[in-house]
């Protein structure tokens, strides 16, 4: 019984920690919330990315005796002042590529699309060594892909009026006959308005394209890349703050001994094993309590499958064991509670960066090697496994092993302090 | 004279710790080469395998020229990877995220198009997903230019008066579908990075320490908050504070005199990371030394400002820290020191832009990545001076009205 009367005093004294709350809840949560929000949004259907602002340079000038009402160059200006896009792109246009160039070093803009003087001319004349440059911010990936794409389409569609004419002009020849200059501008035309219809239906109106798009049929939980990034990054920080939770609030024992508090309780008839018992057991209740909370945050907030309970309970159980038995240990190590700083936010952020717990997204291989020698590193796997929707059967292995080096550190740690307060 | 003397007074206190030298030196430093390595890794990993993105296939238009042609486009498609599936599996395959999208051709597909009439491919996706828009924006040229060979077909049929000559139709097709696969419009179009011709730097992919070294310093700096807000609340504990307030001394000058040490930590400590950037990871700082250094003092000077109000806020050593660590974590992230605001939503990447730790690193990547020199970080480096002048002056507001 009192065992659990100095592991409830531990317990009331960790609540009104500010600190150890901070650290225990609001640090992972507002962390996993600030990537929810950076990326969160996309997942959930919300596709707003910041503004592309585009320049354009355009020197293009339309040839005598060209088939084209205008320049390709005026049409490649067009679409980025066109209605359909005003609502993602900003265009503006520059006088010469000095110019824009000055523009994206201001970051007034971050892509410039310079097109040049003979630009059409040297189209239609099929020069190969012709090329419109794509002027970007080398900060930025996304919106000039988007941009080299648009120009890239619009291209297409050119070239596409140039293939007509070749293939058009072959089959008579096979078929014994001639295509007539005359004829070209017709045919030019019934292409573009087959190829402006056709990306209309694609960009516009989807239900009537040549390609449409349906969801897939509901059953189960929909896998989501974005979804999945979110549960490994919130395991990672889990993990993390579970171990330095578990630590902190083991610390308690240093404060009290440097408190005196620990000296008169050892006065009392209270067995020493149990007063480290009951110190012990507030530990592990912390991390449970911790690892609880954390996890249905996760699901309510981030929307977070954990995956099946028994798995979800074998991670969970595992993450306490090894997470109190370091801390057992860490503690057992260290002097004073002014050597713990340190300690805690050195050792463990190392010990957490070797395991791969702040790169948990991007799976390295190295640190899926380092995380074998660390109690952090196999934690992940235990999650890992769980969040990928794997059985009970498949946790097992790292359950035992996070058992069997959270009972190793706890003994030696228990043995230090028991050799201590002797 | 009195501020310097506050200032040396806490520095001494400062350094007089060794284990102060962990956390603003050590862990910053392994910080940095952890970071680089992982991002370096991360990339060597997404080169060594296969990374286009898994598209279902499923043709029930076996035998049809058209179904044939796209499958042979898809094949050799630079950015997707066809998976063949049966019918029945695509809907799970696709919410098991065993591939991004499954298309389906439907039955008697190329004999309708070779007819004239509709014919429509349905993409199985969720568009919701990144991965579904990818694969959605990948089909579109190959599915354009199939069509587009298709209407070309027609056309030339039309024109030699055989618009249902199923032996026409075909061979015209075959020939336009081979003038697409010749085609390249993409290399029309030239990408040129916009950066100072005689910059010799390593641009940013290519040196992934050009994103980790300023990241990590301007997370560490604002990290730094610890100790300046520790100043006061420790002066409290031992009642120095009260001396002092006895004195002639004015609170703006004492608050002047702890920012100004603090300046000196966070300075120091940004000092090192720029030196061990420029020696040990090859970032160039130097390419324009003085930006660099304007940088840096406006945001040590921000940093020493923030620390000394959150002294001024909190009660004890513990609400310091945890303060300090919010506010790391906050301006770290929305200032875009763990990735590049680019890539986040639009309403992250706006607020994220406004915070002064998303100006550092504006200053900091016009001279790394953009090779741009001292020009480039006067606007930046006036933002943050803004802002330091701005918590300092809440700083000594909230001072003149702390309880000591």
């Amino acid at each position: 019984m009192k065992i659990f009367d100095i592991a409830f005093k531990d317990l009331i004294r960790s609540t009104r920690s500010l600190f150890l709350i901070g650290m225990a809840f609001a640090a992972p949560l507002l962390l996993t919330a600030l990537i929810y929000f950076a990326f969160g949004s996309i997942a959930s259907g919300d596709m707003s990315m910041a503004d592309i602002k585009v320049g354009v340079v355009n020197a293009d000038v339309l040839p005598a005796n060209s088939p084209l009402d205008v320049s390709l160059g005026e049409n490649i200006r067009s679409m980025f002042f066109d209605d359909s896009v005003r609502s993602w792109i900003t265009a503006s246009d520059y006088a010469d590529e000095a110019a824009a160039h000055g523009a994206v070093d201001a970051q007034e803009i971050g892509v410039a699309v310079i097109i040049p003087a003979t630009f059409t001319k040297d189209y239609l004349a099929g020069k190969t060594d012709t090329s419109i440059t794509i002027l970007q911010d080398p900060t930025l990936t996304i919106g000039p892909t988007v941009v080299r794409d648009m120009v890239a389409s619009l291209l297409d569609g050119v070239a596409g009026g140039g293939i007509t004419i070749k293939v058009v002009s072959e089959r008579m020849t096979v078929n014994g006959k001639t295509l007539e200059p005359a004829g070209i501008p017709s045919l030019i035309q019934r292409y573009i308005n087959w190829y402006t219809d056709f990306q209309r239906a694609l960009f516009h109106s989807l239900e009537n394209a040549a390609l449409v798009v349906t969801s897939p049929a509901p059953g189960g939980e929909l896998s989501n890349d974005i979804q999945a990034m979110m549960g490994l990054v919130m395991a990672g920080q889990l993990i993390f703050f579970s171990f330095y939770t578990g630590a902190y609030a083991m610390m308690s024992i240093l404060q009290e001994s440097e408190e005196g508090t620990l000296e008169r309780m050892f006065t009392t008839p209270t067995d020493r094993t149990t007063i480290l018992a009951g110190k012990f057991l507030a530990v592990f209740i912390t991390v449970i309590l911790q690892g609880a909370v954390l996890l249905i945050a996760g699901h309510y907030l981030f929307k977070i499958n954990w995956g099946e309970p028994g798995s979800l309970a074998l991670s969970l159980l595992g993450q306490m064991f090894a997470s109190v038995g370091l801390a057992v240990l860490l503690v057992s190590f260290i002097k004073t509670s002014k050597q713990a700083g340190p300690v805690f936010g050195g050792g463990l952020t190392m010990l957490g960066m070797l395991s791969g717990l702040f790169t948990a997204n991007m799976n390295i291989d190295i640190f899926n090697t380092m995380g074998n020698f660390t109690p952090q590193g196999w934690v992940l796997k235990a999650w890992r496994l769980s969040l990928a929707g794997q059985p009970v059967s498949e946790l097992i292995v790292p359950f035992v092993v996070l058992f069997a080096m959270g009972i190793v550190m706890f003994v030696i740690g228990a043995r230090m302090f028991g050799k201590r307060f002797a | 004279m009195r501020i310097l003397d506050i200032a040396l007074k806490d520095l001494s206190q400062i350094f007089r710790d060794k284990r102060i030298l962990l956390f603003l030196v050590a862990m910053p430093i392994v910080f940095t080469l952890f970071m680089g390595f992982a991002y370096k890794s991360g990339k060597n990993n997404d080169a060594a395998k296969d990374n286009r993105i898994p598209l279902g296939w499923v043709n029930n238009d076996a035998n049809g020229l058209v179904s044939r042609q796209l499958f042979e486009m898809l094949s050799d498609s630079d950015s997707l990877r066809l998976v063949e599936l049966t019918p029945n599996a695509v809907d799970e395959s696709v919410r098991k995220g065993e591939v991004a999208g499954a298309l389906i051709v439907p039955l008697g597909y190329s004999e309708q198009l070779s007819a004239g009439r509709e014919a429509q491919l349905t993409l199985v996706a969720d568009l919701n997903s990144a991965q579904g828009q990818s694969i959605f924006q990948s089909l579109r040229t190959p599915v354009t230019q199939l069509m587009s060979a298709v209407e070309i077909a027609r056309l030339s049929a039309e024109t030699l008066g055989k618009p249902n000559d199923a032996s026409e139709l075909n061979e015209t097709f075959a020939s336009a579908s081979q003038s697409w696969s010749a085609s390249d419009s993409a290399s029309l179009v030239k990408v040129e990075l916009a950066v100072k011709d005689n910059f010799l730097g390593d641009w940013y992919g290519d040196n992934p320490y050009n994103q980790a070294s300023p990241g990590i310093l301007v997370q560490f700096a604002i990290m730094s908050l610890v100790t300046s807000g520790q100043i006061l609340v420790q002066e409290r504990k031992s009642r120095t504070l009260q001396r002092m307030m006895s004195t002639s001394l004015r609170p703006w000058e004492i608050i002047a005199g702890h920012t100004l040490a603090m300046f000196g930590v966070v300075f120091f400590q940004i000092a090192l990371l720029v030196v061990f950037g420029q020696l040990v990871v090859g970032v160039d700082y130097m390419n324009a030394p003085l930006g660099t250094l304007l940088i840096s003092v406006a945001l040590s000077l921000w940093v020493a400002a923030m620390g000394l109000l959150i002294g001024t806020l909190v009660k004890d050593d513990s609400q310091v820290v945890l303060f300090a660590l919010l506010a790391m974590f906050i301006l770290s992230a929305l200032g875009g020191t763990w990735f590049p605001l680019e890539v986040s939503s639009g309403a992250f990447a706006t607020i994220g832009k406004l915070m002064p730790s998303a100006w550092a690193m504006n200053g900091y990547q016009n001279i790394l990545i953009r090779g741009l020199g001292l020009e480039s970080v006067w606007l930046p480096t006036l933002a943050l001076l803004a802002y330091a002048l701005g918590f300092f002056v809440l700083a000594v507001w909230r001072f003149r009205k702390m309880d000591v």
